[in-house]
């Protein structure tokens, strides 16, 4: 009961976010943060916990980001991009430490949401490139999740 | 990059529905790693329980053995308190695989006080008395839930009052404790998997330059982590090679001696 209290009360925010805040003004990372989590909570229910820190910034158009990241071969990711702006198109994929792209096929861009699946051949050190690929705006917000199981 | 704490979690799957198993664009296959490496802006530490899933995997552990409760030394220097909270942080997880309760509920106030300590007291009480009831219900994985919650919120208090420096010896005491049970399953039961699981070497030299930018903290812990730090990196970076069972000796020789420096005093 207690968590469908907070269910709601999440679903309550995301509206505020995604339809009473003006479409492209004063938005944050945060507010791209909220669209990434929308992303990833199908994946909950199938038993993906997401990390609770984010990372994120602002890209202008055909720009590109690369985070770094430590994955461990017996675990499934999946990796979630989102942004405020919802006439942009986004993308996130991910590569190997020697730079092949590593992602499961089911790996999906919509545009202001993307999402990158892998499961590692390896324990490594692997390339999470994110992407504004087109935006109305001159700096488009991003933020990515991720989560594993 | 910063790492910013979640103050939003959502749920509307419904907003996006099936229409979102749309495949990717075409990606290139191939990136040029030297080139993409000038753009990476941080690496990312990842969770001891990340770890312990990956670990889990590969055969039942018996976590109960690694359970640790009883209170280490009191510090008054902060960067020790924050490696420590690290630790004990750790700690929770490995409590949280072992389903035992009593044993995360000391750890979440042990937690507590730890960050009072720090002067970030305020932002984890939530957490604690969620963790603790969490534990009473035996719902593991809000506990872990709460646990990473708790880690980001110290993390994210101590770099709105930039100590940034801080919330680093956090997540690196974490790390160390949880190399140092990883080290301890593995040397138990030794596979190739399990040991592959140490081949981190990117996060070594993450840590490696944290500590280098770190040279106000004068203490003998940091440097004998600095020094250890040394001494694993050529013991995991080994390319496509294996790690061997006797690397993995000597790790957890090594972190186990830097745990005992992290909760006991000089």
């Amino acid at each position: 009961m207690h968590r469908l209290i907070k269910i709601s009360f999440r679903l309550g925010l995301v509206a505020f976010v995604g339809f009473v805040l003006p479409r492209g003004v004063g938005g944050t990372v945060d507010d791209a943060q909220s669209f990434a989590l929308q992303a990833a909570e199908p994946y909950v229910k199938e038993g993906f916990q997401v990390r609770e820190d984010y990372w994120g910034g602002d890209l202008g158009s055909g720009e590109k980001k690369a985070v770094r990241q430590q994955l461990f071969k017996g675990n499934e990711y999946w990796f979630w991009l989102g942004t405020e702006v919802e006439r942009a198109k986004i993308s996130v994929h991910i590569y190997d430490s020697e730079g092949k792209l590593a992602e499961q096929p089911d790996s999906w861009e919509k545009g202001h949401f993307a999402a990158a699946h892998v499961i590692p051949k390896a324990t490594s050190s692997y390339f999470i490139i994110v992407a504004v690929e087109e935006s109305p705006e001159e700096r488009t917000h991003w933020a990515l999740v991720y989560g594993f199981r | 990059m910063i790492a910013f704490s979640r103050t939003l979690t959502v749920s509307a799957s419904v907003l996006l529905g099936a229409t979102l198993c749309l495949h990717a664009a075409q990606a290139p296959q191939r990136i040029d790693v030297k080139q993409m490496s000038k753009q990476v802006e941080n690496v990312v530490v990842p969770l001891p329980n990340e770890i312990f899933g990956a670990l889990n995997k590969l055969g039942s552990v018996n976590w109960r053995e690694y359970v640790r409760t009883e209170k280490s030394s009191n510090f008054t220097e902060r960067p020790r308190i924050a490696l420590l909270l690290g630790t004990v942080i750790a700690d929770g997880f490995i409590a949280v695989q072992a389903e035992d309760a009593p044993a995360v509920k000391e750890i979440g106030q042990r937690v507590l006080n730890l960050s009072k300590g720090i002067g970030v007291g305020n932002s984890i009480t939530p957490h604690a008395k969620a963790i603790t009831e969490a534990a009473d219900k035996r719902k593991w994985e809000e506990v872990r839930q709460e646990l990473d919650r708790t880690q980001s919120s110290v993390q994210a208090a101590m770099n709105e009052v930039h100590d940034e420096k801080l919330s680093q010896l956090v997540s690196l005491g974490g790390w160390l404790r949880g190399t140092q049970v990883l080290t301890s399953v593995v040397t138990k039961h030794f596979s190739a998997d399990g040991a592959e699981l140490l081949h981190q070497p990117d996060l070594l030299v993450h840590f490696q330059t944290e500590l280098q930018s770190m040279p106000e903290f004068k203490l003998p812990i940091i440097r004998d982590i600095q020094s250890a730090l040394g001494q694993v990196k050529p013991l995991v970076d080994v390319g496509s090679a294996r790690i061997s069972a006797e690397s993995v000796r000597k790790i957890n020789d090594i972190t186990t001696k830097l745990d005992n420096g992290i909760v006991t005093k000089d």
